[in-house]
């Protein structure tokens, strides 16, 4: 998107809509959605429930369709039909995280299985010793420990089956890591734990992930550019203290102000900014990504783009 | 703080791996389903007479050198309609015949029929509902075949076939499979539609797992339990419908030994000689329920839930 920026760009979203339903019953979920993920960053997608958010972490997967526009990984399509082998290929570099760690294990197959099911898949062992050593390792990695392979996903804790779903995702030695909310369905206080394990695997095996949050507290901490999407559109993208530092759009100003502090004195002066365009749609023709400042990109028309570059300022 | 008060605490050692280790025992799906199977004593008790009943249904004949074809006391009265002795366990017929040796032939051909069947219907329902619940473009054909085959008079069909394909053992077979196997596929079908889009599906695709591997190892562990279920009720069920068509006389031929052919000759005899009609119909029932309950009783066992 942005020609001074040099970083390689590992994932583009180009003009994508996603809609669910045919004919009249037609549902448009995500609308001109725009954005790089540059190889190495944390890329964060937030906005509220209903947003889109998962939507387009799922179209990267190939689950959900698109109704317009591509999505390019190191610059092949990856969108729309692909031959089996190309299918192949972008399954093995493109992983997901999911949500809910109690939903996305099956409980009928031992943890072993469980992160070994991409190995057979893509036959990425030498012998049975070497896939059972590739597992311990994994587990190894996640902080669990080779005994586990026996176990099914039942005896865990939530932090644990979260971590089995990182293990079984990253045995596969993906680029890019579509992070669904990992640790919105977890305890409070495993949280951190997860979210300091995906960093650290993130720098030592040079991941690119894609984190889809709805906590901004959370997103602040791990995310290096955060992209804030509402209502099917993304309204505003830039690096992660640029947008906390200036707030642009009207809608992530009202977000923004909406994040609790953990403060009880600040917390009581904390005046939440009600989004007031929040039912009708600032939209037209006249609206497109615009770069405010460089790497800071609003969803306006021309006109605002002077106003909102004197919040820059 | 004084270095007496220090000397009295130290530091306390924290093992990250320890507070990840499970202390729990280690879980095992089928050993957990035959302990709760066999924690009743009833139907330990029960799994034990069935096994005894069907070893003995399938040995006996052997033994006895039965053969409906031929009637060697056909001319000798003294050995006709004798009633249930010491001598003659379950007494004699109409031409002489051991009723113990006609039961026994009839109920091994009942329990062979109905076991055979049972495993053809349920491979075949369960591979093709399996991939008919995982594939939208099968389902769009599979759901009006199966609304066609599902209208045909099954009694009607089975009489047509039994006529066309005349009376044997695989015949016979063939006549109960045809059709059943569709109801199973479309029982199947809607249980793989309703686990199909569960995360752990979805996650599984996400790796790249194949259709085939999905419905080995993500769909068919989940549905042990009711397919156990359904085999408890396909097994005393076709039982019961192979003596069905045997007494209306469309099951096996008179060559065949068959507890319901037994049952329909003998049912002129059910105010003279009870015996001759009551001993059959209590040892088709016998099987037919015991399969029943041991059935049911392991469906129960299959259930996670069950597990303590």
């Amino acid at each position: 998107m942005s020609e001074t920026n040099e970083r390689e760009v590992l994932l583009s979203v180009k003009d994508v809509d996603i809609s669910f339903g045919e004919g009249k019953n037609v549902f448009k979920a995500v609308q001109d959605a725009n954005f790089d993920i540059y190889k190495g960053e944390t890329f964060a997608l937030v906005g509220e429930s209903g947003s889109g958010k998962t939507t387009i972490g799922r179209a990267i997967l190939r689950i959900n369709e698109l109704s317009k526009g591509e999505i390019t990984f190191e610059g092949k399509r990856i969108s729309g039909k692909l031959s089996k082998a190309e299918d192949r290929e972008v399954i093995r570099n493109i992983q997901m995280i999911f949500q809910d760690p109690a939903a996305s294990l099956n409980e009928r197959a031992t943890i072993e299985y469980c992160i070994s099911e991409g190995l057979y898949n893509f036959h990425l062992y030498k012998d049975e010793n070497d896939r059972l050593q590739k597992v311990d390792k994994a587990l190894e990695e996640v902080g669990l420990l080779p005994e586990h392979k026996s176990r099914y996903p039942h005896e865990f804790s939530g932090g644990q089956r979260q971590r089995v779903g990182i293990a079984r995702a990253l045995i596969m030695e993906p680029k890019l890591v579509v992070a669904d909310e990992p640790i919105s369905a977890l305890d409070v206080s495993i949280r951190a734990q997860v979210l300091n394990l995906m960093n650290k695997l993130k720098n030592e095996k040079s991941l690119t992930y894609l984190f889809i949050a709805h906590d901004l507290s959370v997103v602040r901490f791990i995310a290096d550019r955060i992209a804030v999407i509402h209502l099917g559109r993304i309204v505003e993208i830039a690096e992660t203290e640029e947008l906390f530092a200036h707030p642009m759009h009207p809608y992530t100003i009202s977000l923004l102000s909406a994040v609790p502090m953990p403060d009880p004195i600040i917390e009581k002066q904390r005046e939440a900014i009600v989004y007031a365009d929040a039912t009708e749609e600032k939209t037209g023709p006249d609206y497109a990504m615009r770069e405010i400042t460089p790497g800071h990109f609003v969803y306006c028309t021309p006109q605002q783009v002077a106003g909102y570059a004197k919040i820059a300022e | 703080m004084d270095e007496r008060e220090d000397s009295l605490f130290e530091f306390a050692e924290f093992d990250e791996k320890e507070s990840e280790h499970i202390a729990a025992p280690r879980y095992s799906y089928w050993k957990s389903v035959w302990r709760t199977f066999f924690k009743s004593k009833v139907t330990v008790i029960l799994s034990l007479f069935l096994i005894v009943l069907i070893v003995f249904a399938l040995v006996q004949p052997t033994y006895s050198g039965y053969d409906p074809t031929v009637a060697p006391n056909i001319n000798t009265p003294e050995m006709k309609y004798l009633p249930p002795s010491a001598e003659h366990l379950f007494g004699t017929d109409n031409i002489g015949n051991e009723v113990w040796d006609v039961v026994w032939a009839g109920a091994r051909n009942s329990i062979i029929v109905s076991f055979i069947s049972t495993a053809i219907i349920m491979v075949v329902g369960i591979l093709v509902g399996a991939l008919w619940g995982f594939s939208k473009k099968m389902d769009r054909w599979m759901i009006e075949v199966y609304n066609v085959v599902s209208n045909v008079p099954y009694l009607l069909l089975a009489m047509i076939l039994s006529y066309v394909l005349g009376a044997g053992l695989g015949s016979l077979i063939f006549v109960m499979t045809c059709i059943d196997w569709i109801y199973v596929a479309y029982f199947i079908r809607t249980q793989v539609m309703i686990i199909r889009d569960r995360e752990y599906n979805m996650a599984s695709k996400c790796l790249g797992t194949k259709t085939f591997t999905m419905i080995v190892k993500n769909i068919l562990p989940y549905l042990v339990s009711v397919i156990v279920t359904y085999i408890s009720r396909e097994i005393p069920g076709l039982i019961s419908y192979e003596v069905f068509l045997s007494y209306m006389g469309l099951g096996l031929g008179t060559n065949y030994a068959s507890l319901g052919r037994t049952i329909s000759q003998y049912k002129s005899f059910m105010t003279g000689y009870p015996h001759l009609f009551w001993i059959p119909v209590l040892v088709l029932a016998a099987i037919a329920i015991s399969l029943y309950v041991v059935g049911q009783k392991l469906a129960d066992a299959t259930d996670p839930r069950t597990h303590r």
